[in-house]
């Protein structure tokens, strides 16, 4: 019986921490992103405050998570985010919650996003202030992301450009060792894991586990991605490689079968 | 390179060389992206050594209407 309560609580409690994130994209989203933008004529130093007002906000939203017993969140190698240089995040993707999570970590994160975002009325605000890159631009969306770690800024993506098959890892893209190689930023491969598994793609919100969702975030060490390639490789021929080796590393790292 | 198993010759060896495709599957009715998994990126490179190679421009309504190996070797082959 009291199982059950404990579910419904955390029905309840989770309930309430998607419409407390709502509340909060809209009403940031609309106040107080945009002003943190307009604060500076340089869009680049308006990016960058939105974006750490984005980290504050994720970080309050783990704790409030925390605090409802809804979540809890073990870090490894969290310093290896922090270090302020360009660095190519990659990320498997099993969770609705990963981008919350890893934003509560990094106090600069640029990602691509959704195109639906930006008529969203709950996203439209943060993403616009924030400058994340819409995910509809073709090659567009590459050649953005390996500008901005030029700029030396932290660039999120999930190669598997989706949430992960339940359990699994779903085919990797080659748009992340494309970026790699092209800015020569080096990869931070990131390891999420949660357990039970939950937030899945094609799952509902309310369809809450009995326990609390214990999430892991293991940081690897740097990969320099020109240590992956021959001297002369063509692109397409060394994109392949970084791509096999990255997801080579996950499924090793996650022991899952490819699907 | 005007004979048709010329071209094809050719754009395997492309395929082969380039995108790492085995060469099992470098078959004339070989999808380019549903079997071969090719993307927008490896299009642009391919079109560019295509275009390279046979001084025919590739315009992006030519590259969407390719869906096969067999569709590049008739393109080349009806324009040299």
């Amino acid at each position: 019986m009291r199982r059950r309560v404990s579910r419904w609580g955390r029905i309840v409690g989770t309930g309430a921490a998607f419409a407390l994130f709502g509340l909060l994209g809209v009403a940031l989203g609309l106040s107080v992103y945009p002003a943190a933008k307009r604060c500076s004529s340089d869009p680049r130093v308006g990016e960058f405050r939105v974006q750490r007002l984005v980290h504050w906000t994720f970080r309050a939203f783990v704790r409030f998570m925390k605090l409802l017993g809804l979540v809890e969140l073990s870090v490894h190698g969290a310093e290896r985010l922090r270090a302020p240089s360009a660095r190519l995040i990659v990320a498997n993707h099993p969770t609705l919650l990963d981008v919350v999570m890893l934003g509560s970590l990094m106090p600069q994160l640029d990602c691509v996003v959704k195109r639906e975002a930006w008529s969203n009325p709950f996203m439209r605000g943060v993403v616009t202030s924030a400058g994340y890159i819409p995910n509809d631009l073709g090659e567009d969306v590459l050649a953005a992301c390996a500008e901005r770690l030029q700029q030396g800024r932290r660039v999120l993506l999930f190669p598997e450009g989706t949430r992960s098959p339940k359990g699994q890892l779903g085919t990797f893209r080659r748009g992340a060792a494309h970026v790699a190689l092209s800015s020569q930023a080096p990869i931070l491969p990131v390891v999420i894991r949660c357990e039970p598994a939950s937030l899945m793609r094609g799952q509902k919100w309310y369809d809450v586990p009995d326990e609390k969702l214990r999430f892991s975030i293991e940081v690897g060490e740097v990969l320099d991605p020109r240590s992956l390639v021959g001297d002369r490789e063509p692109r397409a021929s060394a994109a392949r490689d970084v791509t096999r080796a990255l997801r080579d590393f996950y499924a090793k790292t996650l022991q899952t079968l490819s699907v | 390179m005007h004979a048709a198993n010329e071209i094809f010759d050719w754009v395997a060896d492309v395929l082969k060389q380039q995108f790492q495709i085995r060469e099992e599957f470098l078959r004339p009715d070989a999808r380019l992206v549903d079997d071969l998994d090719l993307d927008s990126v490896d299009a642009i490179d391919l079109s560019i050594r295509l275009e390279e190679k046979t001084g025919l421009s590739f315009k992006e309504e030519d590259l969407k209407a390719i869906e096969t190996i067999q569709d590049i070797v008739d393109f080349v082959h009806e324009r040299l």
